[in-house]
């Protein structure tokens, strides 16, 4: 092959295209992104929160746009779609139409003049048309570009032109443009990552859902934009005719999914459940009233983190669920009210009606027809479902080569896949083009910084009104006041949203232009924004440490709605005390660290191996840990996949790749012993005595299979190793690949789900089992079609397309009963010896007693026993479940919240192999961000230690978590390893004679915040006001 | 009954020339194309109506296409405020319960079990009549109605357009002649 | 209890062999035919229990409940059903399956007498009469109808009418509207003097062939009277 571009074209700027975006840009490789809208940010920009961490979904998702935005190496081309793809992998032509904004975006400033004097309304389909936008818009407050847009279709002036053209007139700087036509143009890419999302549902199909009709029936989406604050009700809890609150809301599940009559959508969508379930929990909390909530399902699909749990919770706080499908929603007659009446059955038929304020249907997801179209141009092809196809155990790869897809394309799925998948998806554009990294890529300059040392502090002070997240409730225009009568102060201003692109570029102009060199931003958290802000620092031509951060939302005013004026007194307390602490801020180095260009995979399952082979293959050296003698993992065990494909055989030129590859060096046999170190640079010792060199660490450690040990757990034994015909589903496997002749004889089998999940001490799904039960049955109906199998179950967890096989098992005669908690199957022996098992048939009501020949467990997937230990090595979390816990259950679902350690696999939570090996090319490619690059920043906020006061007590270096402090052999005094200092400061804490501080973080700072604090009020609460 | 003939010829492939219609998509046709002139001028009481949209004509026959036609016949006929929507309805719509043989099937506390939610429904309009298009459901619901003690009157459409008439070239003919 | 050393469904299989597509193992159990249901309690039965039945081999259950004449093929079950189960198509199947002598007496015996001509059994020359009475009448009575005209085996009449049965019998002045209407509407139609009847209870007995028959005769008639257009009244 010629030398690939050095270049990829993202499709679609949601989540998972500005993942991939990000990702790629961030690993050597310059990006096109492609938006058919005039912003990005997909479907998640118009979430309110994101379950199940209740993250105000905008929020953490805005500063990866606006990163994107803002990225050197990121061509963001809005209103654009691709028209056509010729060449092949590593060398494509792309062209591309991109349809005129008629506003200039190098000179919009989105002061929103344009929009306020447009005179043309029309339904504002960011919200679904519950409100109004004008014909000049913005997509919504956070759009990345934050630039105005006008929609050709209303505006006045281009149907009719001379009609209108008010937004001309008062555009401040001559940003409209009524010339402005349609583009197309060429652009040469190595790779190409579709990540062109999902439509919701349109449930005006189905008649009985009385969408349309009934005014108090919308659909899930339209509840998000209810609740959003940026919505058509700003947040508050409304009914559609925008008058009544709603005392009594209804779910319905399953709207256009799992329908294989009137909506022609035979999967599940994977993700309707947990949005219910979330949205009645937040509709409860935004209610000041007692909300009834009621959720209709047929299967509570809650197969990932933390989701059981959510459930567990939603339903002890009040959230009523029922297991019924409801035939229609139909309105009160006129005299009785302007309710909704469902009727609904019980399991055992028992017919109950309630009446409801508002009916949300649960609405699906599916492939939109442009990006059918769109497949049907690039020659991709779809499923049945009408998705992107991928390879069965190539997850992100589409039929043609060099084009990969990533997120709800594939399959309906939540937002953390999505972003597993796009981070995959790069892994695979780089195994093509890795040759050509940064090669097209630009490097970030930035200006010299001014020496600010013999200046007086000039400070200048930006507060957000984050919209209306704090605006509403804070007076940002009193605390911008107050601030500027602060020592110090120079300059104060207010921002609607301090991160949007234009304020970023206005805060980086005043600092220039004011002088400023402290810079306090009151807005939201450092957690996401604190880099955002910096870097305008920086760029500004000052160090970024001259900053400091107010939190006057999550703290301050979405804690206290209900009192703005002390809201605002909190504000300008909080501001008082930033100012306060950045007063004492100087300027701190950028500290660097060289990368060790090699990985260490502890691991040698799939996604050990998948990993490690990622990166061996573009060149990273391996080292693959693995503590027992041969490789493989609990894919040993696994004879196929849902869909059917052998595993067997891919496992075999896994492990033969993996231990023929000259860049991977195989431990067997060992296990890690010690860590040191930090990102970039680690020094981990095995059990073997060996000490390997690192710069990044994979955690793969895998899951075991449950096996009831306690009392409490005995009800789940049901004969296993009692009885030689009770098996789980890893010895049926076994059983497959041994002697399959023996199963065909077989003449009833009984398989039990949910043995030892989803309940007690491991509330949570193990999320394969029911696929790969469900696969083994339709593997004994293949053996032998008059088998008899009977699958007891709680909820069949078929998310996605595997919804496909649960209904080939119906259609083969396999017949499924439900049984509750409290009501568990038994299993005991007859007379003969012979297994038998009761179960009360859920629908008939009536027990039923079934004589299996095999009785098959699924049993719960569990954490190891020493991942606990290990994650302590890499100081990586651990859930509640003993689960290895990631950054963030969203958004950093390979990562560890240690810089430079990744995880995949089963220690992540149980997943099928194909999610496995997505995860596992994940965390390649996050990994390979820093592998990538020849040096690492380093935390420049490390401890310092004052030696004339150090005694050299050796407390610090006992309690450093990162080995970082070291007691000086000769003089007995403290020294810290700034390259691996983390800055936690646990040593200073833990110093008796106040001798460790971290720079700009010490005690100064830190008193000097709490003097402040302490100051007297500028203005007091007077004594009235108090009582 | 309609669905029996279309669902037999198209079952049993039955050999036909002729094109198979419902005389309530003619009615409406009729009155589009002018050849039925209706006016509601003699509902001065503002007599409310509703419908019973037969299963086997709607959801298992033409669609909510025979559905609106039957509704815009009524509307033509009853004058458009004085159609009451009835739900669920059209394509939806609940079966009156004298259907599929019951009528004649003799479970009579049974049909009327079954004809319970029709009645509920109806009822619930406050409609004075109701019109049935096909014979098994102009028998149940003025059964239930007697039976659940309802008060509208159980009519086919025919009777209603009778009344609506309008005789332009009649009368003409009239004085001419 | 219900024991289940080897599952015999017998009625299932059969009903799967007379409608491949019958979908009975389909059923997800969620309830939602149960509420869309007017028959759901009625004999202790709703649709979702009794596929259970068929589901679970509870043959003898099946063959000798009543609700499958409480359920009246009215397919609303199948019009949302997530699976599209036709639970209607398998209660007439099983409707035929019971013999003749166990079926719902006057349902068979309209059935039998539609075979003859029509449902209420009244002779064909009858109906004739009453038509041509009914419609003197008419034209006697009222000056501004004594053209009214209800044609019967006019050949090439570009319209045919059905007439259900039930108004020659007992209320012959009801079919006079429609008369009226068509008479203003100006087409040309004709009723015909046998096979008039528009209903066709064998649609619910559960014999194929019968009701076939009907309908054929039905066809047959219309074509040899060479008319265009079928009118269906209900």
């Amino acid at each position: 092959m010629d030398k690939p571009k050095g270049s990829v074209l993202v499709v679609g700027g949601g989540i998972a295209g500005v993942q991939a975006a990000l990702d790629l840009a961030d690993s050597g490789f310059f990006v096109h992104l492609v938006e058919k809208e005039s912003a990005i940010g997909g479907a998640m920009s118009q979430l309110d929160k994101t379950y199940p961490t209740n993250d105000c979904s905008v929020c953490i998702f805005s500063p990866k746009l606006v990163e994107c935005g803002r990225h050197l190496n990121i061509n963001l081309v809005t209103l654009a779609s691709v028209e056509d793809v010729t060449g092949k992998a590593g060398n494509f032509t792309v062209k591309i139409r991109q349809a005129p904004r008629f506003v200039d975006p190098d000179r919009c400033i989105a002061c929103g003049s344009c929009s306020e004097k447009c005179p043309k309304k029309v339904p504002n389909q960011f919200d679904l048309g519950l409100s109004k936008r004008k014909a000049i818009y913005l997509k919504y407050p956070q759009a990345v570009p934050l630039k105005y847009t006008i929609d050709s279709d209303a505006c006045i002036y281009l149907k009719r032109p001379g009609r209108c053209g008010a937004c001309v007139k008062v555009c401040p700087t001559d940003a409209i443009n009524f010339e402005d036509r349609e583009k197309s143009f060429e652009i040469n890419v190595g790779s190409i990552i579709l990540a062109t999302g999902f439509r919701p549902f349109d449930p005006a199909v189905l008649d009985f859902t009385g969408y349309g009709k009934l005014p108090g029936v919308v659909t899930s989406m339209e509840f998000e934009r209810i609740l959003s604050p940026s919505g058509p009700t700003h947040g508050h809890l409304k009914r559609p005719n925008g008058k009544d609150e709603p005392k009594r809301i209804a779910w319905l599940q399953c709207v256009g999914s799992r329908d294989i009559n009137r909506a022609c959508h035979g999967y599940c969508s994977t993700v309707c459940c947990m949005y219910a379930i979330k949205q009645a929990v937040i509709a409860r909390e935004h209610a000041s009233w007692d909300l009834d909530t009621h959720v209709f399902y047929m299967d509570v699909r809650t197969m990932n983190k933390g989701f059981e749990a959510y459930y567990s919770r939603a339903r002890k706080e009040g959230v009523n669920f029922h297991r019924s499908r409801v035939h229609s929603v139909l309105p009160q007659p006129p005299d009785q009210g302007d309710g909704l009446i469902l009727r609904y059955s019980g399991e055992d038929g028992e017919l109950k009606e309630q009446v409801f304020d508002m009916v949300v249907l649960s609405v699906g997801v599916e492939t939109s027809p442009e990006i059918l179209e769109l497949a049907g141009r690039l020659g991709v092809r779809l499923d049945h479902d009408r998705f992107l196809e991928a390879s069965p155990l190539s997850p992100v790869s589409t039929s043609r080569p060099g084009i990969y897809a990533c997120g709800a394309a594939l399959e309906p799925k939540a937002i953390p896949l999505s972003v597993v998948d796009a981070s995959a998806a790069v892994l695979e554009s780089e195994l093509l083009i890795h040759e050509a990294r940064w090669s097209e890529t630009r490097k970030k300059e930035f200006p010299p910084e001014r020496n600010i040392y013999s200046e007086p502090p000039r400070i200048g002070v930006f507060v957000c009104s984050c919209g209306i997240n704090i605006g509403a409730v804070v007076d940002v225009e009193r605390v911008c006041r107050y601030a500027q009568s602060l020592p110090g102060v120079v300059f104060a201003q207010t921002n609607l949203f301090s991160c949007s692109q234009d304020a970023i570029e206005r805060i980086a102009e005043t600092i220039r232009e004011k002088g400023l060199n402290r810079v306090v931003v009151a807005s939201c958290s450092p957690r996401t924004h604190e880099p955002l802000f910096q870097e305008t620092l920086r760029e500004a031509g000052i160090n970024k440490y001259l900053f400091e951060m107010a939190n006057i939302r999550d703290q301050d005013s979405w804690v206290h709605r209900d009192d703005p004026e002390a809201a605002t007194r909190k504000a300008m307390d909080l501001v008082r005390m930033a100012v306060a602490k950045v007063r004492r801020h100087i300027p701190l180095p950028y500290e660097s660290i060289p990368v060790t260009k090699a990985a260490l995979v502890v691991g040698g399952g799939v996604a050990g191996m998948t990993a490690a082979l990622a990166l061996a293959d573009q060149g990273f050296p391996v080292h693959l840990v693995e503590k027992g003698p041969q490789l493989g993992g609990n894919a040993r065990t696994l004879q196929k996949t849902w869909r059917g494909d052998d595993v067997q055989p891919f496992l075999h030129d896994l492990v033969e790749r993996t231990s023929g590859h000259p860049g991977i060096t195989l431990h067997l046999g060992a296990l890690v012993q010690e860590v040191s170190g930090s990102v970039g640079k680690f020094s981990t010792t095995l059990s073997s005595g060996t000490s390997v060199e690192h710069g990044v660490a994979i955690v793969a450690t895998g899951a075991a299979s449950f096996i009831p040990r306690s009392k409490r757990d005995e009800k789940w034994r049901y004969l296993h190793g009692q009885h030689k015909n009770s098996v789980n589903l890893l010895e049926l496997d076994r059983r497959f690949m041994d002697d399959p002749d023996a199963l065909s004889h077989l003449k009833q089998v009984v398989f039990i789900h949910c043995v030892g999940s989803r309940a007690e001490d491991r509330l949570y799904c193990s999320r394969m089992c029911c696929s790969r039960a469900i696969r083994q049955a339709l593997q004994l109906k293949k053996l032998n079609p008059g088998m008899e199998i009977f699958m007891l179950y709680r909820d069949i967890m078929t998310y996605g397309k595997r919804e496909e096989i649960y209904l080939e098992a119906r259609r083969k005669g396999i017949i499924f009963i439900r049984y509750d908690l409290d009501s568990l199957p038994r299993a005991s022996l007859d007379a003969h010896g012979k297994i038998q098992v009761d179960v009360r048939d859920h629908i008939l009501q009536e027990q039923i007693r079934l004589h299996p020949d095999l009785l098959v467990l699924a049993t719960a997937a569990v954490p190891r026993e020493d991942s606990g230990e290990l994650s302590q090595l890499f100081k990586c979390a651990v859930s509640a479940d003993g689960f290895l816990l990631e950054a963030h259950m969203k958004l950093r679902p390979v990562d560890f919240a240690t810089d430079g350690v990744f995880l995949a696999g089963l220690c992540h939570y149980p997943k099928p192999i194909e999610e496995t090996i997505a995860q596992a090319k994940a965390a390649a490619a996050r990994a390979g961000l820093i592998l990538a690059r020849d040096y690492v920043p380093a935390e420049s906020i490390t401890a310092s230690v004052d030696q004339t006061r150090c005694v050299g007590c050796g407390v610090c270096q006992e309690v450093c978590p990162y080995f970082a402090v070291k007691l000086d052999e000769k003089n007995r005094k403290a020294v810290v390893d700034k390259a691996v200092c983390k800055g936690c400061g646990v040593c200073v804490a833990s110093c008796r004679s106040d001798a460790i501080t971290l720079l700009n973080l010490g005690n100064q700072e830190l008193m000097s915040q709490i003097e402040a604090l302490m100051e007297d009020d500028p203005e007091p609460f007077t004594v009235q006001e108090l009582s | 009954m309609y669905f029996a003939v279309l669902e037999g010829l198209r079952r049993f492939k039955i050999p036909h020339k002729f094109e198979f219609i419902s005389i309530i998509s003619l009615y409406a046709q009729w009155i589009r194309d002018g050849r039925l002139k209706v006016s509601s001028a003699w509902n001065v009481q503002g007599l409310k109506f509703t419908v019973q949209d037969p299963c086997k004509l709607v959801r298992q026959g033409l669609g909510d296409t025979v559905a609106d036609d039957l509704r815009f016949v009524i509307k033509q006929v009853a004058g458009e405020d004085n159609f009451i929507e009835v739900w669920p309805n059209r394509s939806n719509n609940y079966c009156c319960g004298g259907g599929g043989g019951a009528l004649q099937a003799g479970f009579k506390e049974n049909r009327r079990r079954h004809g319970k939610a029709k009645f509920d429904q109806l009822a619930a309009t406050g409609a004075d009549v109701v019109i049935t298009p096909c014979h098994n459901c102009h028998t149940q619901v003025k059964d239930i109605c007697s039976h659940y003690q309802g008060n509208w009157e159980t009519t086919h459409l025919w009777n209603w357009i009778e009344k609506a008439l309008v005789m332009e070239d009649r009368s003409r003919e009239g004085k001419n002649g | 209890m219900i024991d289940l050393k080897g599952l015999r469904r017998r009625v299932k299989a059969e009903i799967e062999k007379a409608v491949p597509d019958a979908r009975i193992d389909y059923c997800l159990t969620c309830g939602l035919c149960v509420s869309g249901c007017p028959a759901s309690g009625i004999e202790g039965l709703d649709p979702r229990k009794f596929l259970r039945l068929l589901v679970l081999g509870r043959d003898e259950d099946i063959l000798e409940t009543n609700w499958i004449y409480s359920c009246t093929i009215c397919q609303r079950c199948r019009y949302a059903c997530p699976m599209g189960i036709d639970i209607g198509r398998i209660v007439y199947e099983i409707r035929g399956m019971r013999p003749r002598e166990k079926r719902p007496p006057n349902l068979q015996r309209s059935c039998d007498l539609q075979k003859q001509s029509n449902s209420t059994g009244i002779p064909n020359d009858d109906f004739v009469w009453v038509v041509n009475d009914v419609l003197e009448e008419v034209r006697e009575n009222e000056p501004a109808w004594r053209d009214l005209k209800a044609p019967i085996d006019k050949q090439g009449a570009e319209y045919y009418l059905n007439q259900n049965a039930k108004e020659p019998t007992v209320e012959p002045e009801e079919m006079v509207p429609l008369w009226k209407i068509l008479h203003v509407v100006g087409i040309d139609w004709t009723y015909s003097s046998k096979w008039w009847d528009g209903a066709n209870y064998c649609l619910f007995t559960g014999d194929p062939e019968d009701w076939a028959y009907v309908v054929r005769k039905q066809a047959e008639t219309i074509d040899a009277l060479g008319c265009r257009y079928y009118i269906n009244t209900e």
